[in-house]
């Protein structure tokens, strides 16, 4: 399995992940709906675990690769949602978001190559990039349903259920952001002897957490304000794009970081 | 948008503790955790805890202490630690004192007062709040509560054992016993135990070929990994194929072709030829990374390019080693990234090498650690990755805002609490 076999599989989950986006639509069951889209993500599952046989190494250790993992977790986020709550239009939305990522990786290839440097090589390594991916899916994926209750029309309020769903997706995207902290600080004790060093990604890291951990406390006194709920979202989900990749580029953090990659 | 005068003032609260930090920082400069040191830190740490309790049960008496506990002292401390956080995050942190940055202490930020001050406050909202917690038990709390507790002993551990850890780095030579070491500012220390490097053993990944454009001085990002004797492969439009090589490789002085060599120095090389696919032109010879004893090799490919090997990428490095504490007691280590040797409150951890020796380097960078408070807060983590796995566990179908939940007691209580328009 190489790179280039990226474009065969992806098509096919997208063709499964918009199949089952318009099934939601137009079948009144929801299982062929939920069969169809876990299809798509089990292909494009595959490709990942072909990457990860032929690299002889977990493919997380570049950015394109992290996406690899953050487009999968994000199609088994809305399908996990929609198969909870039945919300027809969030296949689309996981669809249009993984389309976005893969084609990122498609027109932005990186080389690929099997060298792991010897701090990757930690049993933390694996769980503590797929949690934190599954947690930046999760995040994603509310940060879209919050801009769709906020732009649409002013006179829709959003009901109690609506609230409820960003509530308990950023209780369980904050859960695995939490997890995957620990995992990076209990790896760190072991690779150089802090488990917290400040290096930028962690400070942001730490921004980006508090910031979510706000709005949980913030939101059982924010009933009638949705405003205040949806704006603290989605600065909440700036803060995390500033920590996965924006570091990158920020020149407070360049030749500071071991995290940029 | 209304906002509450409990917000107001918790907030106003933060502002205070912000000025005050940044006029202590402007008059005594960065703060100094020196009088942390054990047992003052302890001893701090313990009455600390022992004054958090005796304010959670007079908090009756006292109104200013429900203000320290309540939602808004929590929402206020939160939001200022994101705020400052951010700040952190998109400051350079340089120990610089020039400039604004620099006079604010934003440049050092762990060592700085605002910052220290307002970690303080939110350590002990947290605090307040898990006395709480564990004074009036609820089991529907159960995640909020086991994070509480996990990020309140992270948090004082952190601020009260700051002083305390050492980190002393080592140069150990092969068959020399060290047992002293310098830290970050370059002060010797001694440390109570004696380290003998052993063998220092390196494996690595295959080298790797690329294109070199000696006129813009960049290397292609493309490569070819030469995993045995004949692979093959194209890179930018020129095709390679490997006809010999030599894992370990010399050559003689004078001399252009590499040999199979078993000797201290010695170097991958590679026998190969390179065909333009456009134009045909075509070029044979030996590329070498070389070592510290034999230069490298380029097979050049006309005037402009080059075929050139970089030095090899660690896989993983090692060093055996054996330790004499004060007591005689001898131990034997294999010491390596991720898996660093124990030794009482002591750490060994591999950091690095003679890189310009690379496998043959006989010098080996370990850092020693020395951390009391490890274990207080390796249980905390544990216990806030127990938390997590609980709250996802009992997240779904329930909002955080309960139905017809009234408006917070607290704040009605106070005839200034009322809803401010802003």
């Amino acid at each position: 399995m190489s790179w280039q076999h990226l474009i065969w599989f992806a098509a096919a989950a997208v063709v499964c992940w918009l199949s089952g986006a318009v099934l939601a639509f137009r079948s009144k069951s929801s299982w062929p709906v939920t069969a169809v889209s876990l299809c798509g993500s089990a292909i494009f599952f595959t490709f990942i675990v072909g990457m990860w046989l032929s690299l002889e190494r977990p493919p997380m250790r570049t950015m394109g690769e992290t996406r690899l993992w953050y487009t999968f977790f994000l199609s088994l986020a809305g399908v996990a949602v929609y198969a909870r709550w039945r919300y027809k239009w969030v296949l689309s939305f996981s669809t249009l978001m993984s389309v976005v990522f893969i084609c990122i990786n498609l027109f932005k290839p990186e080389i690929h190559n099997k060298s792991l440097m010897p701090a990757l090589q930690s049993v933390w390594f694996v769980p503590h990039v797929i949690v934190y991916m599954f947690a930046y899916a999760m995040m994603g994926a509310v940060t879209l349903f919050a801009l769709y209750l906020w732009l649409r029309r002013p006179s829709r309020r959003p009901s109690d259920e609506e609230m409820g769903l960003c509530d308990n997706l950023i209780r369980i995207g904050w859960a695995f952001l939490s997890m995957g902290m620990i995992m990076g600080a209990l790896w760190a004790k072991e690779a150089w002897g802090d488990f917290w060093s400040w290096d930028p990604k962690e400070t942001w890291a730490a921004a980006t957490w508090m910031s979510y951990l706000l709005y949980l406390h913030l939101r059982p006194r924010l009933r009638q304000d949705h405003h205040t709920a949806f704006a603290l979202i989605i600065f909440s989900f700036l803060l995390l794009q500033m920590c996965w990749y924006g570091i990158n580029y920020l020149p407070s953090a360049q030749g500071a970081s071991v995290h940029v990659y | 948008m209304a906002l509450q005068w409990g917000y107001k003032r918790a907030f106003l609260r933060c502002l205070l503790l912000f000025v005050v930090g940044v006029v202590l920082q402007c008059v005594v400069g960065d703060f100094d955790n020196g009088f942390l040191r054990y047992p003052w830190g302890l001893i701090l740490a313990v009455n600390y805890l022992y004054l958090l309790i005796l304010l959670h049960f007079q908090r009756d008496k006292w109104r200013w202490v429900n203000r320290l506990s309540d939602h808004y002292a929590s929402v206020s401390a939160l939001g200022s630690m994101v705020l400052i956080t951010i700040i952190f995050g998109l400051t350079r942190q340089d120990t610089s004192t020039e400039g604004v940055v620099g006079l604010l202490g934003f440049s050092r930020m762990t060592s700085s007062w605002p910052f220290n001050l307002l970690l303080f406050y939110f350590t002990t909202t947290i605090g307040l709040s898990v006395v709480d917690d564990l004074h009036h038990w609820r089991q529907r709390k159960l995640a909020a509560m086991m994070s509480h507790v996990a990020v309140f002993v992270v948090l004082t551990c952190g601020m009260f054992g700051s002083a305390d850890k050492m980190r002393i780095t080592v140069n150990a030579h092969l068959e020399r016993p060290v047992a002293e070491g310098v830290d970050a500012n370059g002060v010797s220390h001694a440390l109570p135990f004696a380290i003998t490097l052993k063998e220092f053993v390196m494996e690595e990944y295959p080298p790797k070929l690329y294109l070199l454009d000696t006129c813009s001085e960049t290397s292609s990002q493309e490569f070819l990994s030469v995993d045995d004797a004949s692979v093959e492969g194209e890179i930018e439009g020129w095709y390679l194929k490997v006809e010999r090589m030599y894992d370990m490789a010399g050559r003689m002085p004078e001399s252009s072709e590499w040999r199979d060599m078993l000797h201290t120095g010695a170097a991958p090389a590679v026998y190969l030829s390179a065909t333009n696919s456009a134009t045909g032109e075509s070029y044979v010879g030996w590329v070498s990374c070389g070592s510290h004893i034999f230069e490298p090799s380029y097979l050049f490919l006309g005037e402009r390019y080059a075929i050139a090997m970089p030095r090899r990428d660690a896989k993983r490095y090692l060093s055996r080693v054996d330790v004499e504490q004060m007591s005689g007691e001898r131990a034997r280590f294999d010491i390596e990234v991720n898996h660093p040797a124990r030794i009482g409150a002591w750490r060994i951890y591999q950091v690095g090498y003679d890189t310009a020796r690379g496998r043959w380097s006989s010098v080996s960078v370990l850092e020693c650690v020395k951390d009391g408070w490890y274990s207080a807060i390796n249980i905390a983590l544990w216990l806030m990755l127990a938390a997590g796995v609980v709250m996802f566990i009992t997240a779904g179908g329930r909002s955080l805002v309960r139905r017809g939940a009234a408006e917070p007691k607290e704040k009605l209580s106070n005839s200034k609490d009322k809803e401010v328009k802003l």
